[in-house]
């Protein structure tokens, strides 16, 4: 029998070889995932394997057949049998016993306790919700990362204090798809979830990115974060960074 | 005298050339682009190069120029 070497016996041994990742500070980090998921899976299992122990997360919905070709904790014997969160925190947590996760049923618009997050990292499925953590985020200086897909195109974008948010980089085109799931579904819900094409290879690049920047933050590297938008175009396989101006119309920077 | 630009469809690869007042707005743009391809109802962005362009500025505002290329982009809203 051979032993392991010591720095195999070390979880995150591989991780702290990279110089600037404090894995103190990605530890103690509280984390709240907003969306449980295609992006909300991805999004959790790259925080945990990257050392995050404190997340919550937050989804209303239940698992359906169609979630299961790009979640991948979701299994066939889940659908119409759980919460999305519940199961999210659950499999997770099996990746590493350490981890603490909370599971909520709550819409983004009932959260109350936003100064109990570090961080946030947005896998919305709707410009509603992301408005509406948008605002909060900001308003308490809360570091925002949203996270975005639509076939083969993806978005990250960091808001981060003093800088431009997600209202920022909107435009009409953005309320008048508001408005339209509005009178879709009725009421204004928070996950809401429209018919978009979506697969798991640009779900996964996307939610990687997200988490990376989280790392970053976590780490005391705001410094090193995407100013302000990393644009993917899976099909070309290019991404761009898309510097955003604060946009002075913008009813989160008044009176600054 | 209007400002000549091209706007890249960055779905379709398809370029359509613009005509734009100075006193026209980066939503015009990006109005007039989607009404051309017929786009659904999404939300879009206008870039120019590096930056994503502020859909309330003015062309001189955006620093548009003759013979700009700009790119109209899908903003992706699934999670
Ligand atoms: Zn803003």
């Amino acid at each position: 029998m051979i032993s392991a070497k010591e720095y195999d016996k070390d979880r995150f041994d591989r991780s702290k070889r990279i110089e600037w990742i404090d894995m103190d500070g990605i530890r103690n980090a509280r984390c709240f995932v907003a969306g449980a998921g295609a992006l909300g899976n991805e999004v959790m299992k790259c925080l945990v394997l990257s050392g995050f122990r404190d997340i919550t997360v937050t989804d209303t919905d239940h698992v359906v057949l169609s979630n299961l070709n790009r979640c991948v904790f979701f299994k066939d014997g889940d659908v119409e049998n759980g919460m999305k969160s519940d199961i999210l925190a659950e499999r997770a947590s099996e990746l590493d016993r350490d981890v603490r996760i909370t599971a909520r049923h709550d819409k983004v618009q009932d959260i109350g306790d936003w100064n109990e997050f570090d961080v946030i990292l947005g896998c919305l499925d709707n410009i509603s919700a992301r408005l509406h953590v948008n605002a909060h985020a900001y308003y308490r200086d809360i570091p925002y990362i949203d996270g975005g897909t639509d076939g083969m195109m993806g978005k990250v974008q960091v808001v981060l204090p003093n800088g431009p948010c997600l209202r920022c980089a909107m435009n009409r085109t953005h309320y008048d798809v508001l408005v339209t799931r509005f009178s879709c579904t009725g009421k204004a819900s928070a996950f809401y979830i429209p018919k978009n094409a979506a697969e798991i290879t640009t779900t996964s690049t996307v939610a990687a990115m997200q988490v990376r920047e989280a790392m970053k933050i976590a780490s005391g590297c705001e410094g090193m974060c995407i100013r302000d938008m990393a644009y993917y175009n899976g099909i070309s396989g290019e991404t761009t960074i898309l510097n955003i101006k604060k946009d002075n119309m913008c009813e989160n920077h008044m009176g600054e | 005298m209007g400002i000549h630009v091209s706007v890249r469809n960055a779905t379709l690869g398809a370029t359509l050339k613009m005509d734009i007042a100075p006193n026209e707005t980066v939503y015009d743009i990006i109005e007039s682009a989607a009404e051309f391809w017929k786009k659904d109802p999404k939300a879009y962005v206008l870039r120019k190069g590096k930056s994503l362009l502020t859909a309330t500025d003015t062309m001189m505002e955006a620093n548009i120029m003759n013979g700009d290329v700009l790119e109209l982009l899908p903003d992706p809203e699934g999670g």
